[in-house]
């Protein structure tokens, strides 16, 4: 049973990973507010489940949807937090800029949930998604568990799915045309805000989805639970599998959750000072992230280049470039046929 | 108004602090094009080690913010040459990922050695006073003048001595000032050294003020150090005192008349507002250009 909670909460923060690859990966965009997403997603999907708050616990809304219905709510929410915050530093801060302003929004946000306590009860946090479903479904403790584990291997595998898919289509090229030179692919008539804006909303979709999951899988949700801070974790684990590579991601989540859940186990850990091990916990974290990017910044799996489908070998056509070879066949004064001719008369002329 | 002056007096204070902790941060900044995240843990090592330290010399302030000082300078020193030196030539994003790193690794090493809860000096704070319109506790009035001290000095080392013309050399083109002769290396280690020292006793100071501390002492008072430097305009030395002025009068004034623990919060509305606006600063005319990478 200890495994199947350890591998549940690797799954639902390898959700979570996809999501912030995608802003990080494709992008290179360095959000840190991504935390933050899956809190929302928690929060929300609590306070429209459980019902009414009884005094003095108090907090927003309190209806009492059947659980997937108030993940779907809570992740409009998350999109709708995501899309402001994405409107303010994606549209013209860029690098460290972009970090800072998406730290100061989470910050802000942990603050707020924090002490303002109508929201989500203040330091409490909310509580009481008890498995939800159990009963509903004739299911033991144990029995309940491991259904959880199993949707959230299904749910990942269909986000891993559609993000595989994306990372191919042209609007993942485009992504990280727009990541290679900004420039450039303005130049080539792409509209950067709009692309990168569509991205962080998608990765932020999946993020408050997580938060969804993790609501049922804790049951209880409150600020000890969550410090922006934790994000570097899951960054941790895309250094480590290989940023922009959704199949590298996904195994280095598992990678170091698993292995950190392994090593903590073995650190000594003396009941004087309970804070030892997480602070080891972290201390390591913070070392892989340099070490990894000191000395393998591309993580295990590298990125795979894009790949031309019409030149690559055995590779099929898509049908718009079948299509447009055969115009281009039956027209062969088209510019692509032109276009050698302007840098080597260049060359010519400075000769 | 009354209540005005007094939340001015203390945005004074505020300010003081924060000129200190941004104006290492700058300087930082324009050696090592690094935005440091690892900045706040500099403080944190200054209020520790001046927390160790005041048992051995018997509550003696002076001793304390020396002990301070020395603790940040060391850390300083360290993290260039094991970190930022390391990663010369990579892209800025990269080793502000690297700093988070070490900012993480540090702030816990403080947890093992410290513990996570919070601890407190035994200094005295001394009585109130009233200068001029303002009322200042004896340990406010230090942070005062002893922020001012330090914009003077470093005023003075900037213009004044062939280091500072090697800083700001360095500063504004390393390869360049590397050919002209400026040995670089050191001149960077030097600033290093120089922004820990001031950061580690800002550090002693910002403990000092709030009364109790712990190992996040310093992560959460980066947010608003970036803000000061950000609205000084970033590896800009001298307007990051007008920065920090601007930054703690807003917050302080702001949550005096609303709710305190919202600090923060107004201080992000200003971040995002100055990144908006004024991303070079307010003393500078606006571009956008810079912010991008």
């Amino acid at each position: 049973m200890y495994w199947v909670s350890v591998i549940t909460e690797a799954g639902i923060f390898a959700i979570l990973a996809l999501g912030l690859d995608m802003v990080w990966g494709w992008c290179g965009d360095f959000d840190l507010a991504f935390y933050g997403y899956l809190a929302l997603g928690s929060y929300m999907t609590f306070v429209l489940a459980i019902g009414r708050p009884t005094p003095p616990v108090e907090y927003i809304i309190g209806w009492h949807l059947p659980v997937l219905v108030a993940i779907v709510l809570a992740d409009v929410a998350v999109v709708a937090l995501a899309a402001v915050i994405g409107a303010i530093a994606l549209r013209n801060l860029r690098d460290i800029y972009f970090a800072v302003t998406t730290l100061g929004a989470v910050s802000a946000l942990y603050l707020i949930v924090q002490t303002y306590t109508p929201l989500f009860d203040g330091f409490n946090g909310v509580y009481g998604l008890i498995n939800p479903g159990q009963a509903a479904l004739h299911l033991t403790y144990n029995g309940y568990r491991i259904v959880l584990l199993v949707v959230v291997l299904l749910i990942l595998f269909l986000a891993y799915l559609l993000v595989q898919r994306l990372s191919r289509s042209p609007f993942g090229r485009m992504l990280r045309a727009v990541r290679e030179d900004e420039r450039a692919a303005a130049a080539y008539g792409r509209t950067v805000f709009s692309a990168k804006y569509r991205a962080y909303l998608f990765g932020a979709a999946l993020a408050g989805l997580t938060g969804g999951l993790f609501a049922i899988f804790i049951s209880a949700f409150n600020p000890s639970a969550w410090t922006p801070q934790e994000l570097l974790v899951i960054y941790a684990a895309i250094l480590v599998g290989g940023r922009g590579n959704p199949r590298g991601v996904i195994v280095g989540v598992f990678v170091v959750y698993t292995g950190f859940v392994e090593l903590t186990r073995f650190l000594p850990s003396p009941a004087s000072r309970p804070e030892f091990g997480p602070a080891m916990r972290q201390i390591l974290i913070g070392l892989l992230i340099i070490l990894m990017l000191r000395f393998r910044p591309e993580g295990i799996f590298r990125e795979r280049p894009g790949v031309d489908r019409e030149q690559a070998p055995g590779g099929r056509p898509g049908r718009l470039r079948a299509r447009a070879a055969a115009s281009a066949a039956s027209a062969p004064a088209g510019p692509a046929a032109s276009a050698p001719a302007g840098p080597a008369a260049k060359d010519g002329g400075t000769q | 108004m009354g209540t005005f002056l007094v939340s001015v007096g203390i945005g004074l204070a505020t300010a003081a602090i924060l000129s200190l902790s941004a104006v290492a941060f700058t300087l930082e900044y324009a050696v090592s094009r690094v935005a440091n995240f690892a900045h706040g843990e500099f403080l944190t090592i200054g209020a520790y080690a001046a927390y160790t330290g005041q048992t051995f010399f018997h509550q003696n302030v002076a001793a304390a913010a020396l002990i301070a000082a020395a603790a940040g300078l060391v850390a300083g020193l360290v993290l260039n040459a094991a970190l930022i030196e390391q990663f010369r030539g990579r892209a800025s994003i990269t080793v502000f990922i690297a700093t988070l790193g070490a900012s993480l690794i540090l702030q816990n090493l403080l947890v093992i050695v410290y513990g996570a809860a919070s601890v407190s000096y035994t200094f005295a704070q001394g009585g109130l006073h009233h200068v001029g319109p303002f009322l200042w506790t004896t340990s406010d009035i230090e942070v005062i003048l002893s922020a001012l001290a330090v914009a003077g000095l470093i005023y003075l080392l900037l213009q004044r001595t062939r280091f500072g013309k090697a800083v700001r050399a360095v500063s504004q083109d390393r390869a360049l000032a590397q050919v002209s002769g400026i040995p670089a290396r050191r001149i960077v280690m030097q600033t290093w050294a120089l922004a820990g020292a001031i950061s580690g006793f800002a550090g002693f100071v910002l403990a000092d003020t709030i009364g109790t501390f712990s190992p996040t002492l310093g992560f959460s008072f980066l947010l608003l150090t970036i803000t000061a430097t950000v609205a000084g305009g970033i590896g800009r030395p001298y307007a990051t005192f007008g920065g920090a002025l601007i930054v703690g009068l807003v917050i302080q004034i702001a949550g005096t008349y609303t709710n305190s623990s919202y600090e923060l919060v107004f201080a992000f509305l200003l971040l995002v507002v100055l990144m908006l606006l004024r991303p070079n600063g307010f003393f500078v005319r606006s571009s956008t250009a810079a912010v991008r990478a």
